[in-house]
């Protein structure tokens, strides 16, 4: 380490820096050992297309990785080995001299022309080809309009709450017997989840951590999404788009049962809707023509 | 035109220290401006971390100040308003003053060897201007309904009366307005100080890389800037006006109407350049710095500067990436996913260039090299980052999760940031005289870099858990309640590191009026801004001087033994 | 020179004052619907566009004016009075003037301030104030046009998204949603757990707007007490000239009392005698019946053909008789305790408060006796019917297969 003044102890001074890092572990640990429950990563994904994020992100993390070795390796040993140990010393001569090379001749650039093509092939073109192979057979693959068993469901967000609506038994959109629940989408599991989206006032952002889903919904436009659930349960829906004071609170669920459960549910909510369905309530309708 | 004709120094205390034309004064007058709105955004983001680590408890001392309604603690609305103003104070009044108005300021005209920037008269305005927005969202602070809570990003419809109501949000769309006018008058000034106030001999080939990355800036600075004004000027439409350019007409109810996503485009559109005017200055201190301290020429001179200026270029093309979310088309979005990974290549190079400077050089560990390493080490990580929000597969996850925050403070708050500090350990010599300790400066390095590491990386890891943003209280959801340990060790580690900017700051003052007596060029440096005496006189140079040689001839072997630096002004001797 | 700078520094200061010149307006764009509307009706295979609805009146989702943020003027709203000044008087600190018109308030001999023709003691609390018109000594609370303000603001950040800047329910977020936000322009409220020919006590709305509502956008807001006490003060200064808060003959009320649970220690106990109950005072005629016919005729002690409405497995919808959206008020469906989710059930107590009080408006009538012996259920009934609610939530909410056993069960008669 440089010389510093004599104003402490040397061994002080010198492992300051470790002081600061030991004060800050203990307490750090002190207060997160409260926490009653830890996690770290995700859970595993309940949608057919989750493990594409996972494997990817994972891909991603090796490739920088290696990358980012690489260059701590460059950063640290000049840091280490090229020190001029004597500057300081008040001598005015440093302990080695400087190697000279302004890095400019055709050697460096072919150098510098094949690293780059490399790193670019490496890092860049190979996750390139993988996200574009994912987006096309997952993500952005709304299932085709044919598609048999799709459950469709409008979305509909709010300051600060979702609105969802399923077709009912009768399988149309805008009928007395639509189902409308909120912050509570049923869908089934297996069954491709297809989503019409829009919000009443500013933009939200419909996320789904387990399935691997986030799409904005932007008032006066249907955004599409879709999913497939691979397990049953009971998962979780955040709002992902800054839209007021609330929108932290702004979580819903989803509800993914057994195709018997789900039948058995819509048709006993259908039966309710259209309990509750009044026909001359007009305000109250928001279904939409359905966007394949 | 360079002209050997030496104004008259003012006399007044207002020309002299207020309504100064000396780029010099400016610089100071950008440097305290930025210093302090750094400051209060600092303070804002340690209520914001107090209040995620313990929602709901008071925050201590300024709490009950500022909050009395409800007993100290921050409140969700004041919340919001909180991370808004935090992100517009830190970039516009921060940062930028700091690195292009300040720095810039100090080094163009004595870099390039004029008297003054060529437009002394914008020069003041532009600070001025600056000043007056500063005000002006200062002033959003005390409307009845506070400042706007609507994010920096400040999206429509939540942006417009439909989500934000009062007069806050209007008078920071104009205060956005002001700042970027000012930064325009800085740019416009800038390029054309470059363009045609260069000492004879100061080749585009011997300018020092300061003055590259300030000059490519420049450009981004006038080209994009107007195109943020254009979208605060609909905003403030919108707002006051009754105009409908973002808000839809609701597909429920028909009707004519506009749209929001025109702001998300128009926004990004210099959002993503404003990004590369915040880093490419700290991009040119860093590279001349590591040549000046490892006592080696800036490794690929040209190819630096080609690379900083095809990411100058490029940057304008990938600005979607901030918007895979939207619901853009796929071959859009694949598109703009193309241009962001080419983008990295520039990078990249610029990166290798670095390393390849420091190998085998002579090591000097001052300050501002540690933070001129500093920076290579936290822009390696957030730049690295940056791949997952590229590949539209990962964004889609991590978009609006705090890993976009870990990934875009390590590249603006820590990289930008140590481009700041390092100028400031490194010009503080010739600007005020007197050395800043090397002692506190190292501490504040070490406890910066440790503390900043653990803060944006354990944000990785909760954004990849799946922690949204813009949370007031992630013990809400209960997703999110397994996740409230990362917030302890992220804000416990963000309180440290808040206490060791108090060192930078006890440093700086300290250091301005009784810091050590420095030497005229203390860091044994070519370039003609330490050819100047301390303090450097009015006129900058008696006589404007001609340039010879390049800035990095360190170590040159024609230089002999017992020197490894030249002047620019020298001639290098004939080889040996 | 100094010319052009004094040019463009004022031009640069104009630029920023224009907007505070142009009067910033607050309220938001209303939905642009008048005029362009296509008519389709709810044919088979035709999409709805809700603007479909054109004969219905407009409905546009204009959320009111908000001409001031500040509000200048304070205002009297009605106040818990009777026992208060009674007690006071007791205290020696408050005693009728020789007028019998009014009556000053002293406290601790600190002096009173005059206002019209109420007396207000030096704190600003409570006051007894003669209303000349009504020949009326009524009891009324100043609040100052701070407390307004501070209220007024807060409302329109944090409640104007549905609630409307006029809190008359036509928020832009409250479009299409049912049920409609509360409409503070009329003063009936559903869920305060007060009995309904009163109005809820200041305590009560603040239970409620700090616990949400299950179900509804109403979410349990992170405000502290303070926030609160403003906006409830203001959202109450939104009740019309005569009526709600600024009604001489309105009388406000705590949370209806229904005593300890006598079920506390054994809540099995208490769902079987809610079960007999439930059945015996008919809450089938609205809600589900969870037992077949058979049971309920020998709960109820009814011969054996009686017949019930159909499917009295599913809940029978009513008209409201408060609520309404821009005149159309709305229809309300019970719920069925298996399947929905209760507004304000969450504990057995909030049940049973609920049953007590009624929820005002909506159909479902006070259960809680206003003396023995009358009208309503004894507290010990109205607990187990509590209990018993619950143990339905309990054991069938989100259970789809479990919940489809018990109900084919009971639709085949078991």
């Amino acid at each position: 380490m440089i010389r510093l003044p004599h104003l402490f102890p040397a061994i002080a001074r010198r492992a300051a820096p470790a002081w600061a890092l030991m004060a800050l572990a203990g307490s750090v640990t002190a207060q997160a050992a409260e926490e009653p429950a830890r996690r770290m990563g995700l859970n595993p994904p309940a949608s057919s297309y989750g493990q594409m994020f996972d494997d990817l992100f994972m891909m991603i993390t090796a490739l920088i990785s290696g990358a980012f070795v690489i260059v701590l390796f460059m950063l640290l040993v000049p840091v280490i080995r090229d020190r001029d140990r004597k500057w300081g010393d008040g001598t005015g001569k440093p302990s080695h001299k400087a190697s000279f090379d302004h890095g400019r001749s055709l050697h460096d650039k072919r150098f510098t022309a094949v690293v780059s093509i490399i790193v670019f092939f490496v890092l860049d073109a190979s996750v390139l080809y993988v996200t574009m192979k994912d987006l096309r057979e997952g993500f952005w693959n709304i299932p085709a309009p044919d598609t048999p068993d799709v459950v469709k469901v409008e979305v509909l967000a709010q300051q600060w709450a979702w609105n969802f609506r399923l077709p009912g038994t009768d399988g149309e959109f805008g009928t007395a017997d639509d189902i409308l629940t909120l912050n509570d989408m049923v869908v089934s599991v297996n069954r491709p989840v297809q989503l019409n989206m829009t919000a009443k006032d500013v933009i939200h952002s419909l996320f789904l951590p387990d399935m691997r889903l986030k799409r904005d919904v932007n008032p006066g436009a249907i955004n599409e999404a879709w999913f497939e659930p691979i397990t049953v349960g009971t998962y979780d829906i955040l709002c992902a788009e800054l839209c007021g004071f609330a929108h932290y609170q702004m979580h819903a669920k989803v509800r993914v049962l057994s195709e018997a459960d789900f039948d058995a549910w819509v048709q006993e909510a259908s039966i309710l809707a259209l309990a509750a369905h009044d026909e001359s309530d007009t305000e109250a309708q928001w279904a939409w023509d359905w966007k394949e | 035109m360079s002209s050997d004709h030496i104004h008259p120094e003012p006399t007044t205390f207002l020309r002299k220290h207020v309504f100064s034309v000396d780029h010099k004064v400016i610089a100071k007058q950008f440097m305290w401006f930025g210093l302090i709105w750094l400051l209060i955004g600092g303070i804002m983001a340690m209520m914001i971390r107090w209040q995620l680590a313990s929602p709901g408890t008071p925050f201590p001392v300024l709490g009950p100040l500022l909050f009395p309604a409800t007993g100290g603690v921050v409140d969700p609305a004041s919340y919001n308003m909180l991370f808004t103003m935090h992100g517009t104070i830190m970039i516009f009044l921060g940062l930028t003053p700091l690195l292009i108005g300040s720095f810039g300021n100090w080094c163009i005209p004595l870099m390039i060897g004029a008297r003054d920037m060529i437009f002394p008269l914008l020069n003041c305005l532009s600070f001025w201007t600056l000043m007056l927005g500063g005000l002006v969202g200062f002033y959003s602070l005390f409307v009845p309904l506070g400042a706007t809570e609507a994010g920096w990003t400040g999206y429509p419809p939540l942006s417009t009366t439909v989500g934000t109501q009062g007069t806050g949000e209007t008078y920071w769309a104009v205060a956005v307005f002001l700042i970027g006018a000012s930064s325009i008058m800085g740019g416009i000034n800038y390029m054309a100080t470059i363009i045609r106030l260069r000492a004879p001999g100061m080749t585009w080939g011997k300018l020092p890389l300061t003055v590259w990355g300030l000059m490519f800036t420049s450009v981004l600075n006038v080209l994009f800037i107007p195109v943020i004004g254009s979208a605060m000027l609909l905003l403030i439409s919108d707002r006051v006006f009754g105009t409908s350019f973002y808000e839809p007409a609701s597909i429920m109810s028909g009707g004519v109407g506009g749209d929001p996503i025109l702001y998300q485009h128009l926004f990004w559109i210099f959002g993503h350049p404003e990004v590369y005017i915040l880093i490419l200055p700290a991009w040119g201190y860093c590279c001349d710095m590591l040549s000046f301290f490892s006592r080696k020429p800036a490794f690929g001179y040209r190819v630096s500067v080609g690379a900083m200026g095809a990411v100058t270029v490029l940057s304008a093309l990938v600005y979607g990436h901030h918007m895979f979310t939207t619901g853009m088309s796929a071959m859009l979005g694949e598109s703009f996913m193309l241009l962001t990974m080419i983008i990295s290549v520039p990078g990249e190079i610029l990166f290798f260039n670095w390393l390849h400077t420091i190998w085998r050089g002579s090591i000097r560990m001052t300050t501002p090299m540690l933070f001129s390493l500093g920076l290579i080490f936290v822009f390696g990580l957030g730049g690295l980052t940056g791949i997952y929000l590229a590949t539209i597969g990962t964004d889609i996850f991590l978009h609006d999760t705090y890993f976009v925050v870990g990934h875009f403070h390590l590249t603006m708050a820590a990289s930008a940031l140590f481009g700041v500090f390092a100028g400031t350990y490194f010009w503080f010599p010739k600007m005020f005289g007197r050395m800043m300790s090397e002692r506190l400066g190292k501490i504040h390095f070490w406890g910066t870099i440790v503390t900043l590491t653990i803060v944006f990386c354990t944000m990785f890891v909760s954004g990849y858990a799946g922690m949204p943003r813009r949370y007031y209280d992630h013990t809400s959801a209960a997703y999110l309640q397994d996740l409230q340990w990362l917030n302890k060790i992220t804000t416990h580690s963000a309180l440290l590191l808040g206490a060791f900017q108090l060192i930078f700051a006890w440093n700086f003052i300290k250091s301005r009026w009784w810091g050590k007596l420095a030497s005229e060029n203390p860091w044994e440096v070519g370039t003609l801004d330490w050819s100047t005496p301390t303090p450097v006189p009015h006129y900058n140079f008696k006589q404007i001087p001609t340039v010879v040689t390049g800035p990095h001839e360190f170590s040159n072997p024609v230089l002999g033994e017992d020197r490894d630096w030249i002047s620019q002004t020298e001639e290098l001797p004939a080889g040996a | 020179m100094k010319g052009t700078t004094l040019l463009m520094a004022s031009a640069g200061l104009l630029a920023c004052l224009a907007p505070a010149m142009v009067r910033a307006h607050s309220e938001p764009n209303s939905d642009p619907n008048d005029g362009a509307a296509t008519e389709e009706g709810h044919g088979e295979g035709a999409s709805v566009t809700p603007a479909a609805g054109k004969g219905d009146g407009p409905h546009t989702h204009a959320p009111g004016q908000l001409d001031d943020l500040i509000i200048s003027e304070g205002a009297w709203l009605i106040a818990p009075g009777a026992d208060w000044f009674a007690t006071r008087a007791a205290a020696g600190e408050a005693r009728f003037s020789e007028s019998e018109t009014a009556a000053e308030v002293t406290e601790d001999g600190q002096g009173v301030d005059e206002f019209e023709s109420g007396w207000i003691d030096s704190e600003g609390e409570y006051v007894f104030r003669y209303d000349e018109e009504e020949d009326e000594f009524a009891y009324w609370q100043w609040v100052d046009a701070d407390t307004l303000t501070s209220g007024r603001l807060l409302f329109v950040q944090y409640c104007a998204s549905c609630h409307g800047f006029d809190g008359a329910g036509y928020g832009r977020s409250a479009q299409h949603l049912r049920p409609p936000p509360r409409s503070f322009q009329q003063s009936t409220f559903k869920f305060t757990k007060v009995i309904s020919d009163y109005l809820p006590s200041d305590q009560a709305l603040a239970e409620l707007v700090k616990a949400g509502l299950d179900g509804t956008p109403m979410l349990p807001w992170a405000l502290s007490d303070m926030q609160l006490a403003d906006i409830i003060q203001y959202f109450k200064s939104l009740s019309p000239e005569g009526t709600g808060w600024r009604d001489v003959y309105s009388e406000i009320s705590d949370t209806v009392e229904i005593g300890a649970d006598p079920y506390a220690s054994d809540p099995a106990a208490g769902v079987a005698k809610g079960r007999d109950v439930y059945h015996r005072i008919g809450c089938y005629s609205c809600h589900p019946g969870y037992v077949s016919p058979a049971a309920i005729n020998t709960i109820a002690g009814k011969d054996a053909g009686t017949s019930y409405r159909d499917d009295l497995t599913y809940p029978k919808a009513t008209r409201s008789s408060a609520f309404d959206v821009q005149g159309h008020y709305v229809q309300i469906l019970p719920p069925d305790f298996t399947f929905h989710s209760m507004r304000s059930g969450r504990t057995a107590r909030d049940v049973a408060l609920t049953v007590a009080a009624g929820i005002g408006g909506a159909g479902m009538p006070q259960w809680k006796q206003s003396e023995p012996g009358g009208a309503g259920i004894p507290d010990d009934e109205i607990w187990a019917i509590g209990h018993y609610v619950r143990s339905l939530v309990d054991e069938y909410h989100n259970q789809p297969a479990k919940r489809a056993a018990f109900m084919a069960g009971l639709r085949n008669g078991d």
